[in-house]
């Protein structure tokens, strides 16, 4: 049904933790690195003292102040002096276009060390994108670096092609993971800082801890920390280091029950161990799995504290449901897909696999078992669609972005 | 390998070879032809070979190397062309200009070095857009005027489907018009399809009649319909857990009347089968002696053709009782299934005259037989019928009958009007024996008497049966038609097209038999009347 002629195109997926940059035609992505960044301000008179890190980039001057960008894998995670970590993209979208063209420029120059003016550009976008969004990103893509051609495909979409399903207006399913995810980081503060038995846990980051010793499971830890590091550290280094503890955290000890909270259940299934940069360590029992039913069901406590509380997952999928049109349903449903790297919580498929199946007795979720495809579905679609003999009528080339102007982007990409 | 030369040919056919191109002998024309066998296969030792010679090819395989397949020359003939190497292939990155495109975008890829660099880029071909009808102002004007839509609005509408390529999802969901009304779905392919079928009905058409009238139904579209389905999709969705609860329970509740219907039915037909026989109506009954019987009853009126077996269907009328309480404690579904009798049929003369023709007796249907086992008799032929002497007896029956050279056990002929006469003819014969036998005993009594008084000897009464035996002969082995039909007069005086299933013929068996079946009853007695139980 499909079949390729490669004309080595770039597919560049920005996601709201990762961007992810490679070849049309792989699969996997060549250049994965984190979205956010880092960056001093320092006064304008002071001239790039920072300029010595290598992924440095310098960002257009602004009037008052100079700012230095850190981006890359070894960007916002290197503890700078007075260094704050930013993120540019929020629900998936894209809400500072100033980083933007350094975090490209670094996938595609520094890591992949091609020249994006020789390769025409996929770029992705959530279903919820605004029409100003992709504009600018084309705008950044043809003014800035050049390309031959562009085109900015959904998602939602993407991830349908990785599948081989090919079930329009799918994406509006998908809506519901990348909500998902902002539950997960909420829930994981709340869960980990005050404990039921054991005293509330230090997340202070590996950078700062000159020493520590090895403590017994469930013992207070005892280390020292970097003096010479404790005035430069700023709150949003901190902020960005103690959220990305907590992920590791859930990642590695949480769960998810399948067939709802259930103490005794919980039990039986074990405790896992998990050792934080302190030294503290901690056999996690039935509370690892409190977790994941963020997901499903939200505490009266947390519901009462924040209003903006995002929907739980099952809901989320049926409200989807009923803005579809009645014909469609029976096969939205039939096809529902979990992708996103949020989506390999442990039991999450199966979980809601049950949970949708009281109110939908013919679902049928597809969730790929290859983690890698799992996290990079979306990217992994933009290369199988950049790489298709019959998509190369599709793309914006240069001629015609200057000939029509922004307005082709909203023509050609729907 | 070569074919056979000549010379093979002619040492083959043992000619000698006078030809003057053969200059061999023909020993060595044999020797040539045992050449190719005597060659030793490939891999096996020589002195191995020498030893078994020939006679053992399963170990040549054994010898000789593995085959490996052939390395796959891949694209060969393009790099000869090219002028390279052969079996290497040679790929360049050349630019090329897709013809999809409306703009000169070039775009580079790998192709074989020596692919066509003018050809048409091989995608472009599957860029296949839809095929959407087009009208011009006037054609607007003249057939596709709505008062609900505006010339504008239906172009948009047609722009919007061909830009989604005809995806009326898509197409509904992105339907802004500005300033229009807002128009669910149904409005947008209600308008889409009438616009087509105007379209196709009022442009001059270049095909024949039946493509213009298969494109038509292909845009044949039902607004009213439609809205109704999706009205009833949307209710079937929107029904709350109890609500399917409850219609589960009843789906459930309704397999199992269902299923305890089929049962009492079942125990039913069993009933009726053990009470009634094949008289019961019911399907697949008896299947082995009767419908013997039947065949050997249509069998005998092919054959004969003389319709003198007439096969005994009396149906007997049910006894209301004691069939139906089983049936009447079940549920009310049961009571729909109700035999009755077929209606009787009318008696015409053309019936009458076809019964005269084709020897058909119709026997009366007893109507107020109690239907125990006993009263149940089902088809026979009327020969079997016959009465069989009693026992004692049975040899000096066999006796008289041998005299008189008559089978009794099997009549040539065994019309109805042969078969009573054989009967009385029995009857005779037995009363006689019966009588001779008393004859007998007194006589006996008299000598024993006579003996006792001492007295002289007296007469026998032997002579006396010899001429009630003769009267009869003729009278049984005469084929009469009158007598025939005086018979079947007397057999049935009011009964005639009576017989709910009478053997009309081979041919018009079956659909009265058909007729008996539950289903049919009340379809095929509707006009008539029915015997109530």
């Amino acid at each position: 049904m499909f079949s390729s002629d490669e004309v080595s195109a770039l597919v560049l997926d920005i996601g709201t933790s990762t961007l992810r940059a490679g070849y049309a035609g792989d699969d996997t992505p060549k250049a994965i690195i984190p979205t956010c960044y880092g960056y001093t301000t320092v006064d304008g008179d002071v001239d790039v003292p920072m300029s010595e890190e290598g992924e440095g980039e310098n960002a257009p001057p602004k009037p008052a102040k100079k700012i230095n960008m850190f981006v890359g894998n070894s960007g916002p995670s290197v503890w700078r002096r007075n260094m704050e970590v930013a993120y540019p993209v929020k629900n998936s979208l894209i809400e500072d276009f100033a980083p933007i063209p350094a975090l490209i420029s670094h996938a595609f120059r520094d890591i992949m060390r091609c020249n994006p003016a020789e390769h025409p550009v996929l770029v992705t976008e959530p279903a919820w994108n605004t029409a100003t969004n992709r504009e600018r990103m084309a705008e950044i893509l043809f003014e800035e670096f050049d390309v031959p051609a562009f085109y900015i495909a959904n998602t939602g979409v993407l991830n349908a092609l990785t599948l081989g399903d090919e079930v329009s207006q799918q994406e509006r399913e998908w809506m519901a993971l990348y909500c998902a995810k902002l539950v997960e980081a909420n829930a994981q503060h709340i869960l980990t800082n005050p404990g039921p038995n054991r005293p509330g846990i230090q997340l202070l980051p590996h950078q700062l801890i000159a020493s520590k010793q090895t403590v017994d499971v469930g013992t207070p830890p005892r280390f020292t920390l970097r003096d010479d590091r404790a005035t430069g550290t700023t709150d949003t280094w901190r902020t960005w280091y103690e959220s990305r503890e907590v992920e590791d955290w859930v990642q590695s000890v949480g769960g998810v029950l399948d067939q709802g909270w259930n103490e005794q259940a919980a039990v039986t299934r074990g405790a896992r161990h998990y050792e934080f940069p302190t030294g503290y360590n901690y056999y996690f029992g039935p509370e690892r799995f409190g977790i994941g039913e963020q997901f499903f069901t939200h505490s009266a406590s947390l519901a009462a504290k924040n209003q903006n509380l995002p929907m739980p997952l099952p809901s989320l999928i049926s409200q989807s449901l009923a803005a579809c049109d009645q014909d469609l349903r029976q096969v939205l449903v039939g096809n529902v897909v979990l992708t996103g790297g949020g989506s390999l919580f442990s039991g999450l498929s199966d979980r809601l696999a049950s949970e949708l199946q009281r109110n939908f007795p013919h679902v049928k979720i597809h969730a790929p078992g290859n983690p890698t495809e799992r996290r990079y579905g979306a990217w992994l679609g933009g290369s199988i669609l950049g790489s298709l003999g019959t998509f190369h009528q599709l793309w914006i080339s240069k001629e015609e972005w200057q000939e029509h102007g922004r307005a082709i982007v909203g023509q050609r990409c729907k | 390998m070569a074919g056979p030369s000549a010379s093979d040919v002619r040492a083959a056919l043992s000619i000698s070879n006078a030809g003057p191109s053969s200059s061999t002998h023909p020993t060595n024309a044999a020797a040539i032809i045992r050449k190719p066998s005597l060659r030793k296969p490939e891999g096996m030792p020589r002195e191995l070979y020498q030893l078994i010679g020939p006679s053992a090819p399963t170990l040549t395989a054994q010898f000789a190397k593995p085959q490996l397949k052939q390395k796959p020359n891949l694209g060969s003939s393009a790099a000869t062309v090219d002028g390279g190497v052969p079996g290497r292939v040679k790929w360049e990155w050349r630019t090329f200009t897709n013809s999809a495109r409306k703009d000169g975008l070039k775009l580079g890829h790998w192709v074989k070095a020596g692919a066509d660099p003018n050809a048409d880029y091989q995608y472009a071909k599957y860029n296949v857009p839809l095929n959407t009808f087009v009208y011009s102002a006037e054609e607007y004007n003249r057939f596709l005027q709505d008062k609900e839509w505006t010339k504008e609005e239906t172009d948009y509408l047609f722009e919007l489907v061909r830009e989604y390529d005809g995806r009326f999802y898509v197409v509904g969901d992105r339907y802004d018009y500005p300033g229009g009304s807002t128009r669910s779905l149904e409005d947008l392919k209600d308008r889409y399809y009438s616009v087509c079928r105007k379209l196709v009905r009022n442009k001059p058409w270049g095909g024949d009649e039946a493509s213009k009238a298969q494109l038509l139904s292909s845009y044949s579209f039902d607004k009213e319909r439609e809205v109704t389905r999706r009205r009833y999709v949307a209710s079937l969705e929107s029904r709350t857990p109890q609500q399917i609860a409850e219609e589960e329970a009843l789906y459930v509740e309704l397999k199992r009347l269902e299923q305890t219907e089929r049962r009492f039915k079942k125990d039913r037909d069993e009933l009726l089968r053990t009470l009634l026989g094949i008289e019961s109506g019911l399907p697949d009954i008896n299947p082995s002696d009767e419908d013997g019987l039947n065949a050997a009853g249509n069998l005998s009126i092919s054959v004969n053709g003389v319709g003198g077996l007439s096969i005994d269907t009396k149906r007997r009328k049910k006894n209301g009782g004691d069939v139906d309480t089983p049936m009447s404690a079940t549920s009310a579904s049961a009571s729909a299934i109700h035999i009755s009798q077929p209606p009787k049929k009318q008696q015409t003369a053309k019936s009458i005259a076809y019964d005269l023709v084709n020897c058909i007796v119709r026997t009366d249907v007893p109507t107020n037989a109690g239907s125990n086992k006993s009263a149940h008799t089902p088809a026979y032929l009327r020969s079997f019928k016959l009465p069989t002497p009693k026992a004692a007896i049975a040899p000096k029956i066999a006796q008289l009958m041998a005299e008189l050279q008559i089978s009794h056990t099997r009549l040539v002929m065994p019309t109805r009007a042969n078969s009573a006469k054989l009967e009385e003819l029995l009857e005779a014969a037995s009363q006689l024996i019966e009588q001779k036998k008393l004859l007998d005993k007194a006589d006996m009594d008299i000598r024993m008497a006579k003996a006792r008084l001492g007295n002289g000897t007296s007469e026998s009464g032997e002579g006396s049966a010899g001429g009630g035996e003769g009267k009869a002969t003729p009278g049984a082995m005469e084929v009469d038609e009158d007598a025939e039909g005086e018979h079947d007069e007397h057999a049935d005086p009011n009964g005639r097209g009576q017989s709910v299933v009478s053997a009309r013929s081979a041919r018009g068996r079956k659909p009265a038999r058909r007729s008996m079946s539950i289903s049919s009853v009340d379809t095929a007695g509707a006009g008539n009347k029915k015997r109530k139980r």
